[in-house]
């Protein structure tokens, strides 16, 4: 029995190890879709800008002074900053933006409610005018560009979903800071983009993000029970029919964990969120009765998995482990085989490869020399995440109530 | 060898060996050679004016000597900072910097001519040229970059390798290869035959028309604009003369019937055929290839992923709504009108008629 579970997790590992070399060729040497990003004459559509800010000092001047100097026609855009219970200065800061923009900034200032940034979006939605709605977290600085290249994939009227790509402003702090951007890299520049181009289903990561109204009223607004209301997003659009498309040049500066400590509460958090969207979605998605194609349906499966990934590598290393010591059955060739998988397919989509392509693609040449490294964040990962999957198994049990743990932030400049 | 020995030396090999392909990423991890952020774009580089902007700031200095030139009636000649030759033209059709570079055929200087200039034909300028007047490019010449403060005219055949800009209207003869970045304040005129890759004007007029070219607006729909949404499978026709209130999304084919209106916007997986003289209210998008009839009026973005092809007489945007047409490759019959931008990134031709 235990050698047949060993068989079978060696099984769904290779699985998204050929996913990511796929990924990696597709990228490569496939057909690049970009459709909408040469859109630069247009009648722009009206667009509220969301910033989600939860005690932001140190970070939100930078998005807002940045917004007021996007190109975006100014009578069409209107800036909401979400101020989400803030004990900080957030609020002086929001504040004083708006006694210098009047009329381009409306904030929501919220002081009380559930906790969690998809419960704050919810109750700002009340401020929101517009079909198009963009969406940042305040540690972002978009460009000037940013806002119009993110707002003209919504003139495909099957578009629900927006996605650019997130690029780290602190690279050079640390090892953690330098080996997410990697991470990041390899996310973006290679498996979103694959999943663009092969038509299956690019993630919306809830900032350098956009959502049509309509289609966000369709499937019944923000989820406010979710940890990561981007992967809920991501999921419930496509069984309504709406793609979410990914923008590989719509690309935004952002601040990535300094510490591990921070990292590790963000990553958990990420597990657990992912993961309430495997539960809640994963057989509606194979096998109910929606819009999505078939590819989608199963490249949605996999994408659902994939935290799940990490405990099933830690059950199967200890059951090589025990079968081998029971001397049940020379076991050599499958431990190989997942002790090659599990390094490459999991590791939160970074799997070396991809970076490394992602390396190339971005022009960059030394980065790429501190690959060796991301065993460490490999295996920060795989512990972080099994322990969010195994809190989340036993929350149940110890009553564990529901709880949005905020990244930290780490720039200095207020 | 004392088995002690052999054992440390064994470990300590082993040692070498396993550090060894972390010395790279150490060394990188001190030295900090690659540590800096991406290099993403903040300040917009993509507007197509982006390098006819900065040309206007790099020959600034020039301004005042070519003022000069053209009050006293010379041309000069020197270098600017960077090394680069130039010739300032103060003369009417003084076209004695033919020979600046050491032939009769090719100039290595950058040129800046106070007037309206008339050039020869059969020229290669190697560097930017900047016309203070009306500019006319002599026929078979290649251009690498054009500024002109008024209208720019390019006889037949004539290359233009990077960009140009005309303050007034860009004018372009047949079998011209305009190559990167093309733009008017005003409007751009092609005549069939000519090549091209990304224009914008606020009017850009394809091949010679019968067409009476006017401010045709129809109704504007917001093309982004929320309601009904028809989301179908299969292949979908919509039939002539019909009219649609809705945004239209096929997982096949589309066809849109002659002179069908749509208030809304459409989508096709596959091929999409607009017959003759249909309306769309919104943005029209393919993710394959589309072929437009003649007379069609769209007032939002025309996009395919792989090709489109315009026939005469349609319309896409308006004075008061700009639009885009955008497809790696685009063939565009005589007589089309577009408001806004055309984005060929592969390829796009004016189609010789006949």
């Amino acid at each position: 029995m235990m050698l047949y579970v060993l068989y079978a997790i060696v099984a769904l590992i290779s699985i998204y190890t050929t996913r990511h070399y796929l990924f990696t060729l597709n990228r490569l040497f496939g057909f690049q879709r970009h459709p909408y990003i040469d859109i630069d004459t247009a009648a722009w559509p009206p667009v509220s800008v969301l910033v989600a800010a939860h005690n932001e000092e140190k970070v939100v001047a930078h998005i807002l002074a940045a917004l007021m100097g996007v190109n975006y026609p100014k009578d069409r855009m209107v800036v909401i900053p979400v101020n989400d219970r803030s004990t900080d200065r957030t609020r002086e800061i929001i504040d004083r933006f708006c006694e210098d923009h009047p009329g381009r900034i409306v904030p929501f200032h919220r002081t009380g409610g559930k906790g969690g940034k998809a419960a704050a979006l919810k109750d700002a939605m009340e401020l929101v005018k517009t079909e198009v709605i963009l969406i940042f977290d305040a540690d972002y600085i978009p460009g000037s560009g940013l806002i119009k290249q993110l707002a003209a994939p919504f003139f495909d009227p099957e578009v629900g979903g927006v996605m650019g790509r997130v690029v780290p402003l602190n690279v050079a702090t640390n090892l953690l800071t330098r080996l997410l951007d990697l991470e990041r890299s390899g996310g973006y520049q290679v498996d979103q983009q694959a999943r663009m181009n092969l038509r299956l289903v690019p993630q919306h990561g809830g900032t350098v993000a956009g959502v049509r109204l309509s289609a966000l009223r369709e499937i019944g607004g923000w989820n406010d029970n979710s940890l990561t209301e981007d992967t809920d997003l991501t999921f419930r659009l496509l069984l309504a029919g709406w793609k979410t498309v990914y923008q590989n040049r719509s690309e935004c500066y952002e601040e990535v964990p300094e510490t591990w400590h921070v990292r590790i509460k963000q990553i958990m958090r990420w597990a657990k969120g992912h993961n309430q969207a495997l539960a809640a979605y994963a057989l509606k998605l194979l096998f109910g009765k929606h819009r999505a194609t078939l590819r989608e349906r199963i490249d949605g499966f996999w994408l659902l998995g994939v935290y799940a990934m990490a405990p099933l590598t830690m059950i199967a290393w200890a059951l090589a482990l025990g079968l081998f010591y029971e001397g049940v059955v020379p076991l050599q060739g499958v431990v190989a085989l997942l002790t090659f998988t599990a390094y490459s397919a999991t590791g939160n989509f970074a799997a070396f490869f991809e970076i490394a392509a992602a390396a190339r693609l971005d022009n960059t040449r030394q980065r790429v020399c501190l690959i060796p490294f991301l065993v460490l964040g490999f295996v920060v990962s795989i512990f972080s995440v099994s322990r969010a999957c195994a809190d989340q198994l036993i929350a149940p049990i110890t009553g564990a109530k529901f709880h949005w743990d905020k990244t930290e932030r780490f720039r200095t400049t207020p | 060898m004392n088995p002690t020995l052999a054992t440390l030396l064994l470990v300590l090999l082993a040692g070498i060996l396993l550090m060894l392909p972390l010395l790279p990423a150490l060394t990188e991890l001190r030295l900090k050679r690659d540590a800096q952020p991406l290099d993403v774009v903040q300040q917009y580089a993509g507007d197509i004016r982006h390098f006819s902007y900065g040309f206007r700031s790099y020959i600034t200095d020039l301004l005042e000597p070519l003022r000069d030139c053209v009050a006293s009636g010379t041309t000069a000649h020197g270098t600017m900072q960077n090394g680069d030759q130039y010739l300032l033209i103060g003369h009417v059709n003084d076209t004695r910097f033919v020979s600046a570079g050491g032939t009769t055929a090719m100039c290595q200087s950058v040129v800046a001519a106070g007037m309206d200039v008339v050039l020869p034909d059969g020229i290669t300028f190697a560097k930017e040229i900047y016309a203070a007047g009306e500019f006319t490019g002599g026929e078979k010449s290649v251009f690498r970059a054009l500024l002109g403060e008024k209208g720019i005219h390019l006889r037949r055949a004539c290359t233009v390798m990077r960009w140009a800009h005309a303050v007034g209207t860009f004018q372009a003869e047949h079998g011209c290869d305009l190559y990167g970045r093309i733009s008017s304040d005003r409007e751009i005129q092609m005549d069939s035959g000519c090549v091209f890759q990304r224009l914008n004007a606020p009017r850009i007029v394809l091949g010679r028309s019968d067409v009476e070219v006017t401010n045709v607006d129809i109704e504007t729909v917001q093309t982004t604009q929320p309601g009904c949404r028809r989301l179908v499978d299969e292949d979908l026709e919509i039939q002539a003369g019909e009219i649609v209130s809705a945004n239209i999304v096929t997982r096949g084919k589309l066809h849109v019937g002659a002179g069908a209106q749509v208030f809304g916007s459409v989508k096709s997986h596959e091929h999409m055929t607009l017959d003759a003289g249909v309306h769309v209210g919104g943005s029209v998008i393919s993710a394959s290839t589309m072929h437009i009839g003649p007379g069609c009026r769209i007032t939002g973005p025309v996009i395919a992923e792989h090709g489109i092809a315009i026939e005469t007489g349609t319309h896409c945007g308006s004075v008061r709504v700009p639009t885009t047409v955008s497809a790696p490759t685009i063939e565009i019959s005589g007589g089309v009108t577009v408001f806004g931008t055309i984005w060929a990134r592969t390829e796009g031709l004016v189609v010789p008629q006949g």
